[in-house]
């Protein structure tokens, strides 16, 4: 009985608020003002409503969900300028959808929230809701760190879409420069994992700078012991090691390899994180952090930087990767926003930005053309920022002053000069 | 030194953390009865509470390790005893196993809420320096090591000089070795079950804190890893012996070092026993080990069994009231799908969809539980199984979804029953443990696979033939729950359901008569399984995707937890709890709770089952049937009806006969169909 009149109380509830997709607020708003009068779910004469769903609670505790913070954070800069037009931009809903309720979230996103773009996607196991906004033709801004982002033109990641597995000369020409000769991969032996340590095996036989001398991709997840691996790596002369792993088992590494006296450093391409490696930085000294956005070291930063941290700042939120992922979301919205013009509209900012070949949301990207990005092909040139760590501190490495980015043709080899920007 | 030798000292200080686990894991199931699936839960709240006073107040170590591991951890212990499990000594091991079960979700939840959102980086351990290296020869060990060892050392040696010399520790191994003849002795048997929850939640919190300094950050995750490969360290120990706990523990270890040592690393081989190793042990170990058979076989014939089930509420009410309720029913779930079908927004159309999907699911719960008495942890996993067929022969073959959908089914009921062969003999709190590590094998090994789960690109499943539309989709998912939970009332109406019933109350009483306890419940475990599997194509098809996320192990605990929680003896438990895990949600985001407060809910709700074996649901409905009954006049009550309150049915009721002559004066069928046995 009582369970029934819950479903009763909810049903009621859902019958009162039901709101379909289809019927935006449009200009029903409270109108006033000179701005135009927009038929768009989530846009009123004053404001402008984005939403967006995160992995907030998940179980490594990492905070996916700062990723709203950043967006936040930008809006409160553009409100500060007058906002888009004359209305605000609000961040109105920030849901959690505990990693395998995406398309249950996605679906209320667009069906109760009444948004116009949706904002700060940060899932990492499951983006099962991807169709559903591609098909509601939503403007979307995310973590671009699966598959789902790929082929859906409404769809903006941090990073243009993703080759997970595809070769590529940047590792190898990290090994050359760095005058490592023996390379160690080690990976979970799980799909994704796994597939990234073949992709960089089969870039070291592409572009040979140097050998394989280690490679496993049959660890279990949430290993924490590595005793073994490294004293192989250790036997083989292993002097560069790079893992498709977290941040738990490149530790694990770490101290392993410092324990057993293996005198490598790491390459770790998820390892910009200034509070862990606060925490561990004596493990990493001298390893090497590849990061997709301009470092925060980057000296002199570009405007697009600088005006991220001195708002983070202003708004009181310590910087973190997820709060860059949230900033630069917002930035490329209301770049879309502005270039759509005034008369905007869902269609028209997914145009707009998907005519940009060099969108470098002030100079934080180094440039995504967003006429081919959509598609998981390596793109002609591809670019990549660089630190090392010194002191349990991050120094940009390998870029001349006043640059962020190593980028490379396609079709470089490794006695090819990269460009910097 | 050889590469052998390295390989086994490696793997020594995992083993020694298995080890202390283990030795808990072996000293509650002993004196208590209770197979402490918590274990690994309670690690993690005491590697929480040091984390918090030594990192982020800054407390010195001597301290912040007498709170957690002194302190905390037996006073977890002897709250759990007192609060719990004292109350269910005479209850069935399922019962027991329930409870651990709604601790082992709710509990982690707790401490995860309580620890706030963010990373936990900078775990220090209880060590005066965690990465002071020391070398012994050629082998070089840090400060975490030495803390594992030393501990170990001290702690298994206290615990052999407590059993020896402390009259506590006697009456403890007395009770380890003959529980009823301890207590036939005059020693009183709760105070000793209380030492022995401290003494082994101590050991959970030691091996808590001293394993969180070889992660980054804390993350419930690898403490239930920890607890999966203490249960084979257990298993190895025939969950009697500590000294095989021990030994058990570090042989563990042992081979994981020399199985990373000498496994080819790339090779297809370690790609799938490596991860598996503590699921596949665990897995062997519980059909094969001869010690643990003969502990099985061996089991106290006075033990708690079941009771047998009261009849379920609707039975026993009167036909004007059946009349009544029955349209009640049927109005509701008609206003419902009118709801969706009109006014509900694509959201809640997506929430009562999946709630009828899940509705399906929990329908194998009912079958395996409810009616076979046995507790199936690998639901989810066979829910995946279905899903992952549905998914890959549509995009293989190109063949229909529906015909595929059923396929799925058939191929989870395929598996179910190959599983249930063996496991089977096993039976109750062994049988859950081996459906356990069949779960975790399949994650481990089988959805990483490209066949299976599709590898790095996710597998799309389409919707039916004529399906597209998400109102047709829902009244397709609600025909699909209608006829399935028509199966499961026609299984239990029927010989199988009887059989099951009989098996359930006495496995030699039902045999005496005929019964062939494997064959009914293989059938059970298979429909069962096939149930899940189309449950599974139907979330795939639903969602256009099929996908590892929605089918991890955890979510096998945590169906059984919301079901048995509402009811897994009835069909409308399992629609109750398909619409509650849809709801609850909803529900916690409008009180502004977070949505983890679910699990804590469910998971402490399952705490009751064994008071409520028929689940929160049943039972209310039983309590409000005696109170409506009570004001009717006598004519228009039922069989049961004297208005009493629930459980107190009058003699000849037939739900307080032993199941065997209550299946026969209900049904009055199984020996008819025994041909008069």
């Amino acid at each position: 009985m009582i369970a029934l009149l819950a479903v009763l109380a909810l049903a009621a509830g859902a019958c009162s608020n039901a709101k379909e997709k289809d019927s935006g607020s449009g200009g029903s708003g409270s109108g006033g003002g000179s701005t135009e009068v927009i038929d768009q779910p989530g846009v009123t004469a004053d404001t402008i409503r984005v939403g967006g769903v995160a992995s907030i609670t998940n179980p490594l505790n990492a905070p996916y969900g700062d990723i709203f913070e950043g967006v936040k954070a930008y809006f409160a800069m553009v409100n500060a300028n007058g906002g888009i037009d004359g209305r605000d931009l609000e961040v109105v809903s920030e849901r959690d959808d505990q990693i395998a309720n995406n398309l249950r979230e996605v679906e209320g996103l667009l069906s109760q929230d009444d948004v116009f773009a949706a904002l700060g996607m940060a899932t990492i196991f499951d983006f099962s809701g991807a169709d559903a906004l591609a098909e509601a033709g939503t403007p979307t801004f995310g973590w671009n760190i699966n598959e789902d982002w790929t082929g859906k033109p409404n769809l903006f990641g941090n990073v243009g879409a993703l080759c997970i597995g595809c070769t590529g000369i940047e590792l190898p020409w990290v090994a050359q420069e760095l005058g490592k000769t023996k390379i160690g991969v080690m990976a979970y032996g799980v799909a994704n994992s796994k597939s990234c340590a073949e992709g960089i095996r089969d870039s070291f036989e592409e572009f040979p700078s140097a050998e394989i001398g280690f490679y496993s991709d049959s660890l279990a997840f949430g290993t924490a012991d590595f005793s073994v691996e490294v004293g192989k790596m250790k036997d083989a002369g292993v002097d560069f090691v790079t893992t498709c792993m977290d941040t738990n088992a490149v530790l694990s590494v770490a101290k392993e390899m410092r324990q057993q006296g293996l005198d490598a450093i790491q390459y770790l391409p998820n390892g910009y994180d200034q509070e862990f490696m606060a925490a561990n930085g004596e493990f990493f000294e001298g390893s090497i952090v590849r990061v997709p956005f301009a470092p925060y070291e980057t000296k002199p930063r570009p405007e697009g930087l600088q005006e991220y941290l001195q708002w983070m700042k202003k708004q009181g939120i310590t910087p973190n990767e997820y709060t860059t992922y949230g900033w630069i979301n917002a930035a490329m919205f209301v770049e879309g926003l502005k270039a759509a013009g005034p008369e905007f509209t869902q269609q028209k900012v997914v145009d707009a930005l998907n005519e940009m070949t060099d969108d470098t949301v002030g100079g934080i990207l180094a440039g995504i053309d967003w006429t081919t990005e959509h598609d998981d092909t390596m793109p002609p040139e591809t670019c990549g920022a660089y630190v090392v760590v010194k002191d349990g501190e991050f120094v940009s490495e390998f870029v001349p002053k006043g640059k962020a980015f190593v980028c490379h043709q396609r079709s470089d080899d490794l006695a090819a000069d990269p460009t910097f920007k | 030194m050889t590469d052998l030798l390295t390989y086994v000292i490696q793997g020594i200080p995992f083993g020694c953390v298995f080890a202390l686990v283990a030795i808990g894991l072996v000293l509650t199931y002993k004196t208590s009865g209770v197979f402490n699936l918590a274990f690994g839960a309670q690690a993690f709240l005491s590697a929480a509470v040091y984390y918090d006073v030594r990192v982020r107040h800054a407390w010195p170590m001597v301290p912040a390790f007498v709170l957690a591991v002194l302190v905390v951890s037996p006073l977890v212990g002897l709250l759990l005893e007192r609060l719990i499990f004292r109350h269910l000594r005479t209850a069935s091991p399922v019962a027991k196993l329930v409870a651990a079960l709604g601790l082992l979700v709710a509990v982690p939840q707790i401490v995860q809420i309580w620890l706030g959102k963010g990373p936990t980086f900078g775990i220090v351990g209880v060590w005066s320096d965690d990465n002071a290296l020391y070398r012994f020869g050629d082998f070089v060990v840090d400060g975490r090591e030495m803390a594992v060892f030393v501990c170990t050392a001290v702690g298994v040696v206290a615990l052999w000089a407590l059993f020896r010399f402390a009259p506590v520790g006697l009456r403890m191994r007395a009770v380890v070795e003959s529980p009823r003849m301890t207590e036939l002795a005059g020693v009183n048997a709760d105070r000793v079950s209380a030492s022995a929850w401290m003494l082994s939640s101590f050991f959970a919190g030691l091996a808590g804190v001293l394993v969180a300094p070889f992660y980054a950050s804390l993350s419930p995750t690898d403490f239930t890893t920890l607890l999966v490969a203490a249960i084979a360290a257990a298993a190895f120990a025939r969950l009697t012996s500590i000294p095989l706990a021990l030994v058990g523990g570090i042989l563990l270890g042992i081979s994981q070092g020399l199985m990373a040592g000498y496994l080819p690393p790339a090779s297809l081989l370690a790609r799938n026993l490596r991860p598996t190793l503590p699921f596949l042990a665990l897995f062997l170990l519980l059909l094969f080990w001869p010690g643990l058979r003969t502990a099985i076989q061996s089991k106290d014939p006075l033990a708690g069994v079941d009771p047998p089930p009261l009849p379920p509420a609707a039975e026993e009410r009167g036909r004007f009231l059946t009349i009544g309720t029955r349209v009640f029913g049927v109005a509701v779930l008609g206003v419902l799908v009118v709801c969706s079908l009109t006014v509900f927004s694509s959201y809640w159309l997506l929430i009562f969809t999946q709630a009828a999907i899940f509705a399906t699911i929990f329908l194998s719960i009912t079958v395996i539980t409810g009616m076979g008495g046995q507790v199936s942890l690998s639901q989810a996993t066979f829910a995946g199984i279905g899903a992952f067929a549905t998914a890959q022969i549509v995009d293989t073959w190109g063949l229909g979804v529906l015909p595929t959908l059923l396929v799925g089914a058939a191929l989870a009921a395929a598996v179910g029953a190959l599983l249930a062969i063996p496991a089977l003999r096993l039976g109750g709190v062994f049988l859950s443990l081996a459906t356990l590590a069949f779960a975790l094998m399949f994650e481990s090994v089988f959805v990483p696979l490209d066949w299976v789960g599709g590898g790095i690109r996710p597998l799309r499943v389409p919707r039916p033939a004529g399906l597209n539309d998400d109102k047709m989709f829902f009244l397709f998912c609600v025909l699909v729950l209608a006829a399935v939970a028509g199966l499961v009332v026609l299984i239990r109406k029927g010989t199988t359901g009887r059989f099951l019933d009989a098996l359930r109350g006495s496995d030699v009483a039902a045999q005496s008569i005929g019964i062939n306890p494997a064959r009914a419940r293989i059938l059970a475990f298979a429909v069962s399984a096939g149930i899940a599997g189309l449950g599974g194509g139907l979330l795939a098809t639903q969602k256009g995707i099929a996908q590892p996320a929605d089918f991890g192990f955890f979510f096998s605990l945590f169906f059984v937890v919301v079901v048995v929680t509402l009811g897994a003896r009835t069909v409308e438990g399992a629609i109750s709890a398909g619409l509650g895990i849809m709801l609850m949600p909803e529900i916690l985001k409008w009180a502004g709770l977070s949505p983890s407060w679910q699990f804590v809910l469910f998971g402490l709700g399952a705490i009751t089952y064994a008071r409520h074996p028929e689940g929160v649901l049943e039972s209310n409905k039983r309590r409000s049937l005696a109170f409506v009954e009570r004001r009717l006049p006598r004519r228009w009550r039922g069989p049961g009806g004297s208005g009493a309150p629930p459980g107190a049915a009058p003699a000849a009721d037939a739900g307080a006969l032993p199941p065997v002559a209550a299946a026969h004066v209900r049904g009055g069928s199984i020996g008819d169909k025994l041909g008069g046995t």
